[in-house]
Formats: C-alpha cells, sequence, structure tokens
C-alpha cells in the first residue's frame, strides 16, 4: 500500500480543510415525495431514494441502506419489521418494458399496493423487485440482482440467490430455494427462527452504523 | 465570460488514484487505495460498514485504522460495481469483516464484490456476483456472469464460470501478461493516453 494516510481523501488539500467522509454524488429528487409512515425504530439512510405518489410504510426496525430506492409510482410500499433493503435495491421496480403495473385489487376491492414485504425479509444489493400486488413472505432473503415480476408472490422462509428470475404473477411456495439458471428445491434445514434472530442482530448493528435521517423524507 | 477548464470527470490524487467524481465512495476514511487504482463512475463502495470489534491487542491504534476495504495497486473498478464488506455472526455478535483486494485487479462492470479476499492478477467479469467471504487467489479469471457462491475458495491460475461458479479452465503458461492493468491506467483518466498497440 503505497498511501501513507489512512484516508484517501482524493480532495486532499494542504490547507487541512475539513475532511469529507463520503463523496455521495448528489441525486436530485425525481418525481414526487411520497407520504410516508416510518416508524420511531427504523434507520433510513439519508441518500435512500424514496420517489412515487402513494404511500411508503416502513416498519420498526426496518433498516434502508444509502441509494436504495423505494418507488410508489404504481402503488403502496409496504416494508415489514425488520427488513433490511441493501443499496440499490429497487422495490416499486417498472418491469422491463418500463411500465409500472398497479395490481388487481383483491376480491373486497381494496388494492394489493405495489410492494409488500413481510417481517425479516432481505432484499439485497441490486434486487429489483417489481410493482403490481408482489408480495415478498415473512424471512425470505432476494438476493443480489435478483428480478421479482409484477404481481408475484414468495412464500416464506424462501431464498432466491444472486441473479435469478421470478416470472410475473408467479406463486413460490413456502420455504423454497431457487438456484443456479431457475433450478428450485425445498429449503430443509428448519433454520428459520435462527435466521430470524440472526437478522435482529445485524440489524442492532446496521443502526447504529448507519446514520438515520427518517426526518428527510416525512 | 470566464474560461476556465471544464472539471475533470476523474480526480487525480497524489498517489497517483483516479476516482470519478459519480462515484459513490461511503466511509472514505475506511478505504484504502493502494495507488494508481482507477474508480469509474457509479461504482459504489461501502467503507461505513467497518469492522465494529477492534483486535484485542490494538488499544491504542484501533479506531484509528479501521479498514473496511482496502484495494491494491493498479486495480480498475469498472462502471457501476459495488464493493461491500462481507458480514457473519462472528462471537455471537454481526460484525463485517475487510474485503481486501490485491494488486492488478480488474473488476467488471455492474459486478458485486462481497469477497472477504481477491489476490493478485485477477480479472472478474460483467456482471459477476462474488458471495460472502469468497476467497480467489491470484491470476484467476471469473468469466462474464458468473455468481461465486459464499465461501468458495478458488485456487491460483483457475477460469471460473457458471451459477454456481466451477473451474472450467486453468490459466495457460503464457497467459500471465494479459492480468497486467498498467496500460489499461494510463488510457483512463482527465488525460487518456491512446492503448499502445
Amino acid at each position: 500500500m503505497s498511501s501513507a494516510t489512512p484516508s484517501p481523501d482524493p480532495r486532499s488539500s494542504a490547507h487541512g480543510h475539513h475532511k469529507r467522509h463520503s463523496i455521495l454524488p448528489a441525486v436530485s429528487q425525481s418525481g414526487p415525495k411520497p407520504p410516508v409512515q416510518f416508524s420511531s425504530s427504523c434507520t433510513i439512510a439519508d441518500s435512500a431514494l424514496l420517489t412515487g405518489p402513494h404511500t411508503i410504510i416502513v416498519s420498526t426496525e426496518s433498516v434502508i441502506h444509502p441509494r436504495a430506492r423505494l418507488e410508489s409510482l404504481g402503488g403502496r410500499v409496504t416494508v415489514g419489521r425488520r427488513c433490511i433493503v441493501h443499496e440499490r435495491a429497487c422495490l416499486g421496480a417498472a418491469d422491463l418494458q418500463g411500465r409500472y403495473h398497479k395490481g388487481i385489487p383483491d376480491k373486497d376491492g381494496r388494492s394489493m399496493g405495489a410492494v409488500t414485504l413481510g417481517d425479516y425479509v432481505t432484499v439485497e444489493v441490486g434486487a429489483q423487485v417489481e410493482s403490481g400486488g408482489t408480495v415478498i413472505g415473512e424471512g425470505t432473503t432476494v438476493g443480489i440482482g435478483t428480478r421479482v415480476g409484477a404481481g408475484a408472490v414468495v412464500g416464506k422462509h424462501c431464498t432466491l440467490t444472486a441473479n435469478s428470475t421470478v416470472a410475473a404473477g408467479e406463486a413460490i411456495p413456502d420455504y423454497t430455494v431457487i438456484y443456479s439458471n431457475g433450478l428450485r428445491r425445498v429449503d430443509k434445514r428448519g433454520v428459520s427462527d435462527l435466521k430470524n434472530k440472526a437478522q435482529a442482530r445485524q440489524i442492532d448493528v446496521l443502526r447504529r452504523m448507519i446514520p438515520s435521517n427518517p426526518a428527510k423524507f416525512q | 465570460m470566464s474560461r476556465r477548464p471544464p472539471r475533470g470527470e476523474y480526480i487525480e490524487t497524489d498517489t497517483g488514484n483516479k476516482v470519478a467524481r459519480k462515484a459513490t465512495l461511503v466511509g472514505t476514511q475506511n478505504i484504502m487505495l493502494g495507488g494508481k487504482t482507477v474508480i469509474q463512475p457509479d461504482v459504489m463502495i461501502r467503507g461505513d460498514l467497518a469492522r465494529t470489534i477492534p483486535p484485542a491487542q490494538s488499544a491504542s491504534g484501533g479506531p484509528a485504522n479501521n479498514t473496511a476495504v482496502a484495494i491494491g495497486r493498479y486495480c480498475f473498478l469498472s462502471k457501476g460495481c459495488v464493493l461491500r464488506p462481507p458480514g457473519r455472526m462472528y462471537k455471537g455478535v454481526f460484525t463485517f469483516m475487510p474485503l481486501r483486494l490485491g494488486d492488478h485487479v480488474f473488476v467488471g462492470p455492474g459486478t458485486v464484490v462481497q469477497a472477504a479476499q481477491i489476490g493478485n492478477h485477477v480479472h472478474i467479469g460483467a456482471k459477476v456476483v462474488i458471495g460472502e467471504f469468497a476467497i480467489i487467489k491470484d491470476y484467476v479469471k471469473v468469466l462474464d456472469g458468473s455468481v461465486v457462491p459464499p465461501n468458495m475458495v478458488i485456487p491460483s491460475f483457475s477460469i471460473v464460470a457458471g451459477q454456481p461458479a466451477r473451474i472450467i479452465g486453468e490459466i495457460p503458461e503464457g497467459g500471465i501478461e494479459a492480468f497486467e492493468l498498467r496500460d489499461l491506467y494510463k488510457t483512463v483518466g482527465n488525460n487518456p493516453q491512446p492503448t499502445t498497440s
């Protein structure tokens, strides 16, 4: 390592300026500012991107990493309790043609909302969960770069590994693992409780690491 | 009208690092760049996910040098890639471990790297996913679109592809020079030199 200084501040000036802690190019607020309902204990990073006319709900102790996108253009976005949404993930994304689906109302005529995440869900880097009544069950992990089609209903405690795809409208049973190029198998380990506990521990650590700024969005 | 020179796309540091202005570096005090490293626009490096338990021995130097991401010399991070330290439960607490890249590492566009350690002279293709705590040794070529599962160890001189990634070949005897990134470093930046063919 050739640099002697511990922090590689590229704008290192000899004047001893206040050192910059992050290089975050400003992202303009494109689109309407959504009405939000944040729980008091959730962690929303300052550079999270929330757009859309519909409500965005983030429940107790959930963590939204910097540069995560929550788009409510197709309907309401609900994030459950103790969820983690990683950077560059998008909840309520448009489909590959660029349309934001609205979702078929359920039998009572109420709108399904764009995206609903159960409790303890993890949405990893770059995952795209399309809008249109998409439901991700409790404890599911949506892997890196995964695309969940509009209106899909993913069961509880599923694992969608990296770069997998769930077709629009598909229903995935509980405890399914989607791996390789679309192969499926059932997760018989019975570790759902342990995974939930580990997620709670991870959230404890993340809450201290990520400076939360919910007031910016309210 | 003032005729200031247009701001370059890259910031060039004293040690020769070329960091794009549009790159997203979170927690820069925990990111170590080796020197002559290129970071293209839309790259995201999470330096804020640093280890929270400092090693017990270094009580005095603990928090001052808490590296989350350490990158070697002549590395090339292409557009849109994400470097993120891996995390796991360690002694009852969830901790992030440092992500270490060696020298002459090429990371392709759109790739997500969550490995624990990447050796020297590694070429990672486009849209690759490297799972948490993977260890990639020296002189490895990861082909485009591979998904390296968590905890995989890729030995030196392998060629790796697939989802999940498997070793599909070996780097031939004469293939070592292809990993050098010095020439690629010169072609990027505010004053790019044309490629010498």
